[in-house]
């Protein structure tokens, strides 16, 4: 029996195992952690404090057939088809597919790494998440600075969507937001920026060049980023962070004040050592070909979902149908992926969209409704579901009519 | 291929898209360093623009090919 090794017991790696014929292959996940962990909502304990369980043993999350071994790999050798974990255990393969999701870095960017253990953010883990909702619900006014320190994270509607999320809530605790100038945050004369009770702005830093990196959904999201008093600061990555003076400086230029900072910091690919090294980028995410999630140069060893370079989102469902194409590639099928993305966008106040593209198609300005949000609630409950394979007929029949081409044929505006 | 110059290949990105390649780029980058962006983006040339404008960094050449756009940028300021 051919022997198909899985690094990472997330959406990836448990979707490509449950996809495998257990009477054809010998598949094993080896994953650090015992749980497996649904992200999406670190959104909902940070900033509405929710108290929902959201993880569950991946040994529970496998099909029968499929072995679990929890154990970190620190080393990988594709020429000689091997991984060694942490007590030296070596693990032998006839295909590897590491899909070891993102590690956050908050050292390598000054003063962020304070900004992390105090603050938490939304973004890391459960308890990240939590630290950051004792900050939120207990803040009395004054300037929150949030968004990502750099442009490589998960799911990019993630980030507005906390910005969205903070105003419902800072309006629920009975505050105003906004009103005053976002180019110059340290305008001495605003009586919010004392921390005034009662009074905030939040200001919304980007490294991109407006409030939602893709344009179309810019589009869709601005008004009501304007309308809800949140400000921008477009094209601001962070270089260093002053906690002494509370202020936040990026690469082009500009700086930032802040009470409270919500920031997401910097994600890296897996601290794996491999041969060849030259499969890592600078970032340690790891090359692998668009379509096929192959490592240039091997036939037996793919990268998918966020540990990797695909031009893609890096979101649960570009995961999860990178793990689909990888696991017929290895059933010796053909199969192509072909960058769709289909992020969920919660706008707040019970209204959400989602980002849809792929490759050839450009995002849709898809625009959020009552029933979209109640769809990405749903998504919370079927998720576990996904994983085993046992909604795979609902996803299949949603991809099919969420096409990008069709829905852009239908809400896109020729320019 | 001309010596120095680091091509960033963002083609097919179209969410979060080009500007994710080049400002990472730009984090590792040095004065006088020339990049060659391919992308098939198509905003990609007037959110280019909008970056070098606000770093202080010179579009030397735009293209267009028939599989890809190229924008060539060169680094001053860092
Ligand atoms: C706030 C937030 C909101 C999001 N919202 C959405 C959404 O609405 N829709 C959506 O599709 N996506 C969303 N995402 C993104 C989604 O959660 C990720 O893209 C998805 O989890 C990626 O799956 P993965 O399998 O690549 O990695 P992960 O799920 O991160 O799994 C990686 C696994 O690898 C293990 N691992 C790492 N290193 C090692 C090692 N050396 N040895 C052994 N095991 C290792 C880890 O323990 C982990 O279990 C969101 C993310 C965040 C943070």
């Amino acid at each position: 029996m051919k022997k198909v090794l899985i690094i990472g017991g997330g959406g990836g790696g448990l979707i490509l195992a449950n996809h495998l014929d257990t009477n054809e292959f010998d598949v094993t996940i080896v994953d650090k952690s015992d749980l497996h962990f649904y992200q999406p909502w670190f959104l909902y304990i940070a900033f509405k404090g929710s108290k929902r369980k959201i993880s569950r043993p991946i040994g529970e999350l496998v099909r029968p057939g499929v072995n679990f071994v929890k154990d970190e790999i620190t080393e990988i050798n594709l020429d000689e088809r091997k991984a060694y974990g942490s007590r030296k255990v070596v693990y032998n393969y006839d295909y590897i597919a590491i899909a070891t999701g993102t590690s956050p870095d908050p050292d390598s960017i000054p003063g962020l790494r304070q900004i992390y253990d105090e603050y938490g953010d939304y973004h890391s883990n459960v308890y990240n998440s939590q630290k950051l909702w004792s900050h939120v619900k207990n803040f009395k006014g004054g300037t929150i600075a949030i968004g990502q320190a750099s442009p490589t994270c998960k799911c990019p509607p993630s980030l507005l969507e906390g910005a969205f999320l903070l105003e419902e809530r800072l309006r629920g605790m009975g505050m105003s937001v906004g009103t005053s100038d976002p180019l110059s945050p340290s305008n001495e004369n605003d009586p919010t920026k004392t921390g005034e009770k009662g009074k905030s702005r939040i200001v919304f830093f980007t490294p991109f060049p407006r409030a939602y990196s893709a344009e179309p959904m810019n589009k869709v999201v601005e008004p009501m980023v304007k309308e809800r008093g949140i400000e921008v600061m477009p094209f601001f990555d962070v270089d260093t962070i002053d906690v002494q003076n509370k202020t936040i400086n990026s690469l082009e230029g500009d700086s930032l004040k802040y009470d409270l900072p919500i920031i997401v910091p910097p994600c890296k690919g897996p601290k794996i050592k491999f041969t060849p090294e030259t499969v890592q980028d600078e970032e340690r995410f790891i090359k692998a070909d668009k379509n096929f999630m192959k490592i240039p140069g091997y036939d037996d060893a793919f990268a998918i979902g966020d540990c990797n370079t695909l031009p893609t989102s890096k979101t649960g469902v570009t995961a999860h149908l990178e793990a689909m194409t990888v696991s017929e590639l290895i059933q010796g099928k053909y199969s192509e992926f072909n960058g769709r993305i289909n992020c969920p966008f919660d706008t707040a106040y019970g209204k959400a969209t989602f980002v849809i593209a792929d490759y050839n198609n450009p995002v849709v300005p898809y625009p959020p409704t009552a029933t979209k949000h109640f769809m990405k609630m749903s998504m919370a409950r079927i998720y576990w579901m996904t994983l085993m394979g046992t909604a795979d007929p609902i996803f299949e029949r949603f991809f099919n009519i969420t096409k990008p081409e069709k829905l852009n044929r239908k809400y896109s505006v020729p320019e | 291929m001309d010596v120095g110059i680091k091509i960033i290949d963002s083609r097919g990105a179209a969410c979060p898209g080009p500007i994710t390649d080049l400002a990472r780029a730009y984090r590792n980058s040095k004065v006088g360093d020339i990049f060659e962006m391919w992308a098939t983006d198509k905003g990609v040339k007037a959110d280019t623009q909008a970056w070098a404008t606000k770093t202080g960094n010179e579009i030397l050449e735009t293209r267009e090919d028939p599989d890809k756009i190229v924008i060539r940028i060169k680094i001053n300021k860092r």
